[in-house]
């Protein structure tokens, strides 16, 4: 049974869904708009983070919220490592071998997981229960908190990009890496960074996303093909473009799932993406050639 | 000339390749079973032919609910082998069991075939304990029915695997080839102790139409014609979809006063459940039948209560009563409803001795509170061992007519007739178990909700199980009128 | 270069032409007689067996590789090919045998289709798109259960009995299936896949039609993995959704990747590594969860996890420091040893 109501609620859970897939998104646009990596492992991450800020949360005793820091960090330095072991040593060799070197690492990383923390799920408790409830739609605090979030990252990011030497120079490298080597920046240094960046805001994604949703080892996968499907969406690389990307397919998501039934919700994301594909290559918002 | 070294160097390569697999071929060949000696005189001196019973635990390690089987198998066999193991009396003697792990990952089709298949061809496993999805045990006793391998299924919610009917076809062999398994013989091997998706569904309805109806009807002063709003929400594949046939069947069959007034189903991966809740929410039910595994089950509780404002009773799957499930939930759990049929949350005083014992041992040995798969697999080891012992002997086909006309008192889990026993009618090789409702109070010591047994007042045997009475919880709102 | 190093050097290629030759004469007759030797019904059919069918459908996943076109989700051929070959023998009753090729056209007609919206995709593309295929697949068919039934699953009607007679037959297809792709790879239609896959764009001012020969190897290599899907199906004797998940994706992947992507043997090498270690290693989980299982107290059995950790490690490894897979190893040593040999007689 469709309902106005039922609509307007569908909608504003894709916006509220669809702000945690943002920040997942544009991690992962960053690293392709200035590396052209493309990392598939990048869901696991996001995974990592949850358990970062779960175990940070009930070892330490710690606000949930703050746990999203440790997430981080925590990604982040993970992030460090992986780009300096593996992903430098296959950088300018032909493109598959991102895809195998993403892949050896999705089996890693799901079974570390495993090891560390077991098969079963888990979640974050919470610090700030309750509902708001406005005429008829409710939305619990939690989401408004997690959306207020992503803003302020999102913001750090934008000022990152344009006002630090480090992220002149990441923008500087994303247009022609050749110039800005003679330019006289260190692009290894700016890979590295621009990874372990990439890497924290998909540890923020798992924090608050663990907050919300409960996860367990094997969530990776499917993150990390919204993720690509928004940015596909949106157009590789380019930050405005993760944002519209993430809120429409948040949407697109929830209301495929209302009136189709729920067994679309997944599918959802490759259908538009199969469909943006054949009809715009290079993404919605056209991006800078692939 | 090169050429000549190159064919020397590759035969001498084929034969030391040849030669160690053949090596470790050897070396991996079991000792053979030994035969029964048929002059066996009536002397007390063990049989020099004795040794360990291998059953072979199949289970899915990579589920929560596989490695509750595990804990529940070892505590069985160690059980079994402190009193001196299993009296077998071919060999005049107690012989030890060997617990053979049979790990099949997620219990998928794909993954049960291959270790059912070592373990029965390699480890020569006398007997196989288990079995957790209905898919990954059809495909993966195949392998049992062919060797004639008993296999007590503890799991599997769906029949079909003690089927018998035109799945014949047992090794692609002709209809005249000798070494054909009827299908009659070879399902004869195969026993299911475990509750299906029918039993589930007749307690749920029974419980709606029985118990919640009329008291919503008195609360909310409707009409005893109005029938009771069910919604349901269900996962995807065979279990889930399972459930809901026969929910539907029974209601039909028994002319029950239900209305089935949304039903919403989503894909096994899904994580989140909003807009399914939305659209039942909008349906106004009086209860929701949610029909998934712990997680999923919690996260749609939660879902439904904190997010979208679906304030109705929710009766989960006896899947869930697992400690996991009490954990996610939280506080979520107050007044949600569980079907079960082995609470081992609810108590002490438990409404089965033996669940008591079971309890503590387990906690003792494990740190945790036994979770419901564990407690079939348990019975099931009880149920070998007093089989292999009124069989006397380990012959396969001894030990099957054995389990078959098993009798014995009920363990862990409650049977109509108080008794264990397979059924040998077209519902084959089936027990009748006994199911209950539960409806979970939440403790604020704990921080998480404990279930006390709400219905039905009494079942067969036992008596009276009843701890509570059922109660609409806070905040519920019935569907319209 | 010393006239001596030249010397080696050309004999050396000459020992290579003949050398494979030779290899796969003696390969074949080893597989052939493997099973007289073998004396156990586990080996021959759940280790050998399945080594065979992966071996197709790894090098079906080659081929597609080897015009620069890494697919995720070839997991949804494998399932084509398996339940169109189940159902048209079981619902119309067509002979399992013929089956086994319908399903493997089937299979190449809807690669043809996937095939098409992908000809322009670049490769992280081609992934997703492949990948989101296989869900849309496991959706799709879990949609048309009634019809289908493949939520549950059924057994699948037998073309030949288990055991040996399986062995052999699985063997005939493997050989052929491998023959062709190798006759493929090596034809000009391989060159210009190894063009494409180099180098797109210079491959495109040199004139060849890049869109169509992509085309053309992802319905070869559907259909082979169409094949294997029917094969697979007929091993496990049952079928049903599991079939379309993506380990089953990632499976050929890491075999040819392992074994030594875009050779022909790299995917074989590949498949019996890969076998090997999900059939042999879970032997000695009860010792590894003796040593370190108090590591991990959150897990009952430390084996599977490990052991898949163990193959993301390798395949990082692989692709690190040995792009070329295994098989390059195995050749570099070979030349080495038979450098040292001519050395030494010179």
């Amino acid at each position: 049974m469709i309902t106005p109501s039922g609509l307007a609620e569908t909608l504003l859970w894709g916006v509220a869904n669809g702000c945690i897939y943002i920040l997942l998104a544009t991690g992962l646009s960053i690293i392709f708009g200035v590396m052209k990596l493309v990392n598939f492992a990048h869901g696991q991450l996001l995974m990592l983070g949850a358990y970062i800020a779960f175990t940070t949360s009930v070892v330490l005793g710690l606000n949930a919220y703050v746990a999203i820091l440790f997430a981080m960090v925590g990604v982040a330095i993970i992030g460090f490592v992986v780009e300096r072991l593996t992903f430098r040593k296959v950088l300018g060799t032909e493109k598959l071998n991102e895809i195998f070197v993403s892949l050896g690492l999705i089996y890693i990383f799901e079974n570390v997981a495993v090891l560390l923390w077991g098969n079963k799920s888990a979640q974050i408790s919470s610090s700030i229960p309750g509902i708001l409830s406005l005429a008829g739609i409710s939305i619990s605090y939690d989401r408004l908190a997690a959306m207020g979030i992503v803003a302020v990252i999102l913001l750090s990011i934008v000022l990152l990009m344009k006002k630090t030497k480090i992220g002149l120079a990441m923008q500087a490298t994303s247009q022609k890496s050749d110039v800005a080597k003679l330019m006289g920046i260190n692009v290894e240094k700016v890979y590295v960074f621009t990874f372990a960046l990439g890497a924290a805001l998909a540890g923020a994604a798992g924090a608050l996303y663990g907050i919300i949703f409960p996860f367990s080892p094997t969530l990776g996968a499917l993150p990390t093909i919204k993720a690509f499907a928004i940015i596909i969406l949106g157009g590789l690389g380019s930050i405005p473009g993760a944002v519209v990307g993430g809120l429409l397919y948040g949407i697109a998501e929830t209301t495929a799932g209302y009136l189709l039934g729920g067994i679309w919700s997944d599918a959802i994301a490759f259908v538009l993406l199969i469909f943006v594909l054949v009809i715009k290559p290079t993404g919605l918002f056209g991006g800078k050639g692939d | 000339m090169q050429k000549k070294i190159l064919v020397a160097i590759a035969t001498i390569v084929i034969i030391v390749v040849i030669a160690s697999a053949g090596v470790w071929q050897l070396t991996q060949q079991p000792t053979p079973s030994p035969s029964p000696t048929p002059t066996q005189t009536a002397t007390s001196t063990p049989s020099p032919n004795a040794r360990s019973i291998r059953i072979g635990l199949v289970a899915g390690y990579q589920l929560a609910e596989g490695q509750d089987m595990d804990r529940a198998a070892r505590l069985a066999v160690e059980e079994i082998n402190a009193a001196g193991g299993v009296y077998v009396a071919e060999w005049n003697t107690k012989v030890p069991i060997e617990l053979i792990i049979v790990d099949t990952g997620k219990d998928t089709a794909g993954e049960t075939v291959g270790p059912i298949t070592r373990a029965v061809v390699e480890d020569r496993v006398d007997l196989l304990i288990g079995g957790y999805t209905s898919a990954g045990t059809l495909a993966g006793q195949v392998v049992a029915i062919e060797n004639r391998v008993p296999f007590i299924i503890t799991g599997a919610s769906s029949n079909l695997v003690t089927r018998r009917g035109p799945q014949g076809n047992f090794g692609g062999l002709a209809e005249d080839d000798a070494r054909r398994i009827s299908d009659a013989e070879g399902m004869s091997y195969m026993f299911h102790y475990c509750t299906t998706t029918s039993d589930y569904s007749t307690t749920v309805v029974n419980f709606f139409a029985e118990t919640m109806k009329p008291l919503l009807d008195s609360t909310y002063h409707f009409d005893s014609s109005r029938p009771f709003r069910l919604a349901l929400i269900y996962r995807n594949d065979a279990f889930g979809k399972g459930v809901v046939a026969d929910t539907k069947n029974l209601i039909a069959t028994r002319n029950l006063p239900i209305e089935i007034v949304a039903e919403r189903s989503y894909q096994t991966t899904a994580t989140t459940f909003q807009t399914d809740l939305t659209v039942i929410k909008d349906a106004k039910p009086d209860a929701v039948y949610v029909v998934d595994f712990i997680a999923n089950t919690a996260e749609i509780i939660k879902e439904g209560r904190k997010d979208v404002g679906l304030n109705t009773v929710y009766i989960a799957v006896e899947c869930c009563e697992d400690p996991q499930f009490y954990t996610l939930l939280g506080e979520y759990g107050d007044g949600v409803l569980l079907e079960s049929k082995f609470a081992s949350y609810a108590g002490p005083p438990f409404y089965l001795p033996a669940i008591e014992t079971y309890v503590a041992n387990y906690k003792a040995k494990y740190n945790t509170l036994p979770g419901m798969m564990g407690a079939d697999t348990y019975d099931a080891f009880y149920i070998a061992k007093d089989a292999i012992e009124r069989a006397g002997t380990l012959d396969k086909a001894a030990v099957r007519t054995a389990i078959e006309q098993i009798d014995l008192p009920q363990m862990l889990i409650m049977t109509q007739t108080g008794t264990i026993q397979f059924s040998t009618g077209t519902n084959y090789h089936e027990i009748l178990p006994v199911t209950f409702v539960e409806q979970l109070i939440y403790n604020a010591t704990l921080q998480e909700a404990r279930p006390k047994i709400v219905y039905p007042s009494t079942v067969p045997v036992v008596g009276p199980i009843k701890q509570a009475d059922f109660v609409l919880p806070t905040g519920y709102q019935p569907g319209s009128p | 270069m010393t006239n001596m190093a030249r010397y080696t050097k050309s004999f050396s290629l000459r020992l290579l032409c003949s050398k494979q030759f030779i290899f796969v004469i003696v390969g074949l007759v080893f597989i052939a007689v493997l099973p007289l030797i073998i004396d156990s019904e586990y080996v021959i059919s759940e280790v050998l067996a399945p080594m065979l069918i992966f071996a197709i459908y790894a090098s079906s996943w080659n081929l597609l590789a080897c015009s620069g076109q890494g697919s995720l989700g070839h997991a949804a051929f494998l399932g084509i090919g398996g339940f169109t070959s189940a159902l048209l023998a079981i619902k119309i009753g067509v002979p399992p045998l013929l089956g086994l090729f319908f399903g493997g056209l089937f299979s190449a007609a809807i690669g043809f289709l996937i095939g098409l919206t992908c000809v322009r995709l670049k490769a992280w593309f081609l992934g997703m798109v492949t990948f989101g295929f296989a869900v849309i697949a496991l959706t799709l068919v879990s949609q048309f259960d009634s019809v289908i039934g493949g939520i549950m699953g059924f057994r699948t009607p037998l073309i030949v009995p288990r055991g040996i007679f399986f062995y052999y037959f699985t063997f005939a297809m493997a050989a052929i299936s491998v023959l062709i792709i190798y006759l493929i790879m090596k034809s000009k239609l391989g060159l210009a896949f190894k063009a494409i896959r180099e180098n797109e764009l210079e491959a495109k001012m040199t004139g060849i039609n890049t869109a169509k020969y992509r085309l053309v190897a992802f319905v070869l290599s559907t259909f082979f993995a169409g094949l294997a899907g029917g094969l697979y199906a007929q091993y496990i004797r049952y079928i049903d959704v599991s079939i379309f998940s993506p380990h089953f994706s990632f499976l050929p992947l890491m075999m040819a990747v392992i074994g030594g992507l875009g050779t022909i043997s790299g995917p074989l090498i590949g498949s019996v590594i890969i076998v090997s270690i999900d059939a042999y290693l879970p032997r000695i989980d009860p010792l590894m969860q003796g040593f370190v299982g108090s590591l991990f107290p959150a897990v009952s059995n430390v084996g599977p996890p490990i052991r898949m950790m163990l193959l993301g490690i390798i395949l990082l490894l692989v692709v690190i420091f040995a792009p070329k897979g295994i098989h390059s190893i195995i050749d570099r040593a070979y030349v080495y040893l038979m450098n040292k040999r001519a050395a030494v007689r010179q």
